[in-house]
């Protein structure tokens, strides 16, 4: 029992982390890390709305409602950056405020009586994965979260690795880009559309504070320690999987919540890479590779 | 130094798995997990010693904000049977808890509870007030509906259950009297009980109390000016002597409710902090469901009477 416990929450953990640390290697070098958080906010009138409209809580449309909301803020964030010509952080906080607090506006004005926010009602909890039933595959039981989040895994790098031309030059030189008709906006648009439906499904698995810091931490880690894009794909991904494996065995170490100490030894990964690269610097007297 | 860096990190790796502690060994009684302390107080009195019996909620632990710890949900997975609170008081856990059903005997205890005889809270269908156990009487159908599923789960036990539950069911029903007496105590004018959060909904309309929340029933939302202005002028109208403090949540809006109270010349006093969401320490009187409502009840006499 112990040890398929064990193995469904790393696997779990895993997957999430693999997912996001690849799309979030883009979402940094595009300066839009926040965007993982911007949409962990921005859901809430999302799952509102779907509560007035199906009236029940626990149920699948709020997490539809939650998507479609997520993707609305992607949309919105773009085109205020494209038309207004602000800056991306700035797009990201005016549209995620504004949507949260109607979000809010909502609960207190139609759901003032209900327990209703994305804490108890979209965000999972990364260890109650082994609650759940699945589908017998190798003589198995595979929880349907680890199902689910495989497929979507599988979506996401074939997404990375048949586009990779297209995102990597709309990512680092958007104008040689377009004068070689690729189009920009439509891979800003599949990436942002990858973005919204990976955070929300994951949000739904693991809970929120671990896909945003799966989002930034492992690629931010990496960026310190590569320029080239294909190597920090791989490292974050790498320090996204030690970092959920490490993450487990703290967590049973200290008996916390299993996502916080994952979430928390990501952190201590940064640290320990930036740590090393300063000493590096200094008795190695090296110049920084990286830089912007 | 690549190889330094890796080496570093396969070291920390090695280690930390190394700390990693195997689950503990339960004995082989049958062992029973639920939500609250209140729900582990009904079946410790259904079935004394017969069962191991162990809340995940703690003295103290609000429920709408429990956040699972690594071994809670190992402790789930081990259970026999699990017996959870229903009703939304478990908030995305129940959603959990559903899904173990399927594997697992887990049942929410407010199944026990005619739908008629919940609070609806909202305009929207099938929402309730989670705060059952505030009334004596339907934490009765409760017992019953517990003791009725560990008979059907463990028949070989049957008449031990049922001798235990009459106990418990006549100790339940004597002390629903002793509550409604002592709460005729307070003057009928000033029968109001004014706490941080609508916990106290059943109680107020078992035992004839107003009952005035600051916050909705999620402990989430924080209560705006308006409530808190709007109870203050309310209070002061009406010259409530006491407010009471909770176990589990904040004193801060409280103590914003007497400061206000102050300035308008009405005195309002702390009246003592009632338990909420949570039973007191285990081990002291107060740590049972019985001891938890009685302490609720005295303080409350005592502060309005």
């Amino acid at each position: 029992m112990d040890f398929k416990f064990e193995l469904i929450i790393i696997i779990t953990a895993c997957l999430v982390a693999v997912s996001s640390s690849i799309i979030g290697c883009f979402l940094i070098l595009r300066k839009m890390a926040m965007v993982g958080d911007a949409i962990s906010h921005s859901v809430l009138p999302g799952i509102v709305i779907a509560f007035m409209l199906g009236g029940k809580l626990g149920s699948w449309y709020l997490l539809v409602g939650a998507a479609v909301f997520g993707i609305i803020t992607t949309f919105l964030i773009e085109f205020f950056n494209k038309k207004g010509g602000m800056q991306h952080d700035a797009t990201i906080g005016v549209v995620f405020t504004s949507l949260f607090a109607f979000g809010i506006i909502l609960v207190t004005v139609y759901a003032r009586d209900v327990d209703i926010d994305q804490d108890c009602v979209l965000y999972g909890e990364l260890d109650h994965v082994a609650f759940e039933e699945g589908i017998t595959m190798f003589g198995q039981i595979i929880p349907y979260t680890i199902v689910r989040l495989s497929v979507m895994l599988l979506c996401i790098i074939t997404m990375v690795v048949m586009g990779y031309r297209g995102l990597f030059l709309t990512t680092f030189d958007p104008a040689y880009a377009a004068t070689i008709g690729i189009s920009v906006m439509a891979w800003h648009y599949v990436l942002m559309a990858s973005v919204s439906l990976s955070t929300v499904l994951s949000f739904g698995s693991v809970g929120a504070i671990l896909v945003v810091a799966f989002l930034i931490t492992p690629p931010a880690t990496a960026y310190l320690l590569t320029d080239k894009l294909k190597q920090m794909i791989f490292l974050s991904v790498g320090f996204g999987i030690t970092g959920s494996v490490i993450g487990y065995y703290f967590a049973t170490a200290i008996d916390g919540a299993t996502s916080a100490a994952i979430a928390s030894v990501l952190g201590m990964q940064f640290i320990l890479v930036f740590v090393g690269k300063m000493v590096e610097k200094k008795y190695f007297n090296k110049v920084a590779v990286t830089g912007e | 130094m690549k190889n330094l860096r890796n080496s570093i990190l396969l070291g920390v790796l090695a280690f930390l798995f190394s700390c990693g502690e195997n689950g503990k060994q339960h004995s082989s009684k049958i062992y029973i997990v639920t939500t609250t302390g209140m729900i582990a107080d009904a079946v410790k009195n259904i079935a004394d010693t017969l069962l191991e019996v162990e809340a995940l909620m703690g003295p103290g632990v609000d429920p709408h904000l429990y956040k699972a710890k690594q071994s809670d949900t190992k402790k789930l997975l081990e259970a026999d049977v699990v017996f959870y609170n229903g009703v939304h008081l478990e908030g995305k856990m129940a959603e959990s808890l559903e899904s173990l059903a399927k594997t697992k005997a887990v049942y929410a205890v407010a199944d026990g509870i005619p739908e008629s005889k919940l609070i609806s809270t909202s305009q929207f269908s099938g929402t309730h007030d989670p705060h059952i156990w505030f009334d004596v009487n339907l934490w009765m159908d409760v017992a019953k509906y517990i003791s009725h599923q560990l008979q059907k789960k463990y028949p070989e036990h049957q008449e031990h259950f049922k001798k235990n539950t009459e106990e418990y069911l006549k100790k339940l029903e004597e002390f629903n009297v002793w509550v409604t007496e002592e709460i005729k105590k307070v003057p009928d004018s000033v029968r109001i009980l004014v706490t941080a959060h609508d916990a106290f909904g059943y109680f107020g309309r078992a035992y004839g109390m107003k009952v005035e929340g600051l916050q909705g029933i999620s402990t989430v939302s924080e209560p705006g000016l308006k409530d808190i202005t709007a109870l203050v002028e309310h209070i002061s109208q009406l010259k409530v002597k006491s407010i009471f403090m909770e176990s589990s949540v904040s004193a801060r809006f409280i103590n914003a409710v007497v400061e206000g109270c102050k300035e308008k010349g009405h005195d309002l006093k702390l009246g003592g902090t009632l338990y909420s969401d949570a039973m007191g320490a285990a081990g002291t009187e107060d740590g049972t469901y019985l001891g938890m409502i009685r302490h609720n009840v005295n303080t409350i006499v005592g502060g309005l009477k």
